[in-house]
């Protein structure tokens, strides 16, 4: 039942999906909508290769901007419209490692061939996770993990104590893996 | 371990985990140790800044490719038909004395010894092709055309040699509309719409119409080829197309099933899409055969196809006007 279940939830994000890639390919200022379905997923499949932060952004955007440019060139025969992002990260990647010298080193446990296929849906599903948390723990969990900040900065720009800035990043983590592993079901 | 512990503990694993990331993760039992563990797979979280200004990046382009850059070349909409007669000359002097047509544009022999040119009327174009030395097969078409005074424009056709197919009438939809056919072979539905003057919310002066055999799946081609959307129908219980709109792009096409005097005219259409090479795949895909595939024309990415109906589509891209 579970799978049926999940397949008609495929199916139908599958279905809304491919109305969003059609008014965009008639209407480019719908693709925001396309870019906010698939952001983390690109963005966990990029830094997960390439690791160093400003690299993984610089690569991010460049596939959207290459995937916006080469809208109206994609059809459905082919792939699912998030396989086609990550079919063009995954080039980038590619000749991102060739541009800088480096040679793409086989067992690397970050290279698409070593790691698990979904393991950058799993990183993608947590950093959307991050979005659904409450507003204090959320903004915690950002300026600690995505903005480096010390527990004494974040206290300081939330105008906080310390404490109350680790019990909150203890919240949101616990609500985190609550989440993740369905156990608010 | 009370939780005040566990908040001091998961907070001292995590500088250990964010500050050196190649690092084992600290071993750590229970749910500390389970934290730790999402913490580290949020050590590559997005800055929520880099993820908006990406998206403002990506929504300005946007606007700025919906200003900018247009398929069609200026002052073309998305269809533009392309009357093809062996009459041409005489049909352009029609147009301008019987519908007040400007010409905008005229060249050739072409390939085929025949010229072109290019009429505005009203708010629209037209293309008209041809020529005594032309050596193509005659394309007219039917077109509906919105007129500030059907009566004198009607007698003024009448006049220049067209013939009555269906006499100038009030029509219970709110339009003064008679049909005539011009020597050329082109039908013109001329109308005004008595109440307001002007043409209906969503068309032009000019609007093509068709009348295929298979009105039906006419529209299905064209849903498929050129991403045509369905307006409105209107039809019997048997599921025949009295009337009917789809939009293509900005334009609309009128459809209806053939009848009576109203029979097919096999016609030529110009049609600006977004990407001219993938339409013409998709037309070919949809059922159409090729007349010739994409190359660069005239300032225009164009390739032809023809429908299944006899129609000739000129599919094109305006490459912008560096080119021109």
């Amino acid at each position: 039942m579970v799978l049926e279940r999940s397949g008609t939830t495929a199916s139908h994000e599958e279905g809304k999906e491919r109305l969003l890639v059609e008014a965009a390919q008639k209407d480019p200022a719908r693709f925001a909508q396309l870019y906010e379905l698939n952001f983390e997923r690109v963005y966990a499949y990029v830094v997960r290769r390439v690791r160093e932060r400003g690299t993984a952004e610089d690569l991010t955007s460049e596939v959207f901007h290459k995937a916006l440019a080469h809208l109206p060139q994609f059809d459905w025969r082919g792939i699912p419209f998030s396989a086609w992002l990550i079919r063009i990260a995954a080039n980038l990647i590619s000749d991102y490692w060739k541009l800088s010298g480096r040679e793409v080193i086989a067992d690397l446990p970050e290279q698409p061939s070593a790691e698990n296929p979904e393991a950058f849906e799993e990183s993608a599903h947590l950093f959307r996770m991050v979005d659904k948390l409450p507003t204090d723990q959320r903004r915690v969990v950002q300026m600690r993990f995505a903005e480096g900040k010390t527990i004494r900065e974040v206290a300081q720009e939330m105008g906080r104590s310390e404490g109350a800035i680790k019990q909150l990043q203890f919240r949101g983590l616990e609500n985190l893996r609550i989440e993740l592993s369905g156990e608010h079901e | 371990m009370n939780k005040r512990s566990s908040i001091e503990q998961l907070e001292q694993a995590m500088q250990q985990v964010l500050s050196d990331r190649g690092a084992p993760l600290p071993q750590v039992e229970g749910e500390v140790g389970r934290l730790l563990q999402i913490a580290a797979g949020l050590r590559d979280l997005p800055r929520p800044t880099f993820k908006a200004k990406l998206k403002r990046e990506l929504e300005e382009k946007t606007m700025s490719t919906a200003t900018v850059s247009s398929p069609a070349r200026a002052g073309f909409t998305t269809i533009t038909p392309y009357l093809q007669v062996r009459e041409a000359n005489e049909l352009v002097e029609f147009i301008k004395s019987v519908f007040g047509g400007e010409e905008i544009f005229r060249s050739g022999p072409g390939s085929e010894g025949g010229m072109h040119c290019e009429m505005r009327i009203g708010d629209s174009m037209l293309m008209i092709g041809g020529g005594p030395a032309w050596r193509g097969t005659p394309k007219p078409s039917a077109i509906h055309l919105y007129v500030k005074d059907a009566d004198t424009t009607y007698q003024r056709a009448l006049a220049a040699g067209a013939t009555v197919l269906n006499e100038l009438t009030d029509q219970p939809y709110g339009d003064r509309e008679g049909c005539v056919k011009d020597a050329f072979g082109n039908h013109w539905y001329i109308a005004t719409n008595r109440a307001t003057g002007a043409a209906p919310s969503g068309l032009g002066n000019v609007t093509l119409s068709l009348h295929p055999k298979g009105a039906d799946k006419l529209m299905a081609f064209l849903k498929q080829a050129f991403d045509a959307e369905e307006v409105f129908r209107a039809a019997s219980p048997e599921g025949v197309i009295h009337h009917a709109q789809v939009r293509i792009g900005n334009s609309i096409l009128e459809i209806g099933e053939a009848h009576g005097q109203y029979q097919p005219i096999p016609g030529a259409i110009f049609l600006y899409v977004p990407d001219a090479a993938a339409s013409y795949k998709r037309a070919l895909e949809a059922g159409a055969s090729s007349l010739w595939s994409p190359a660069e024309m005239y300032g225009d990415l164009m390739s032809g196809v023809a429908d299944p109906f006899g129609n000739d589509w000129y599919i094109a891209t305006h490459l912008g006007s560096a080119t021109q």
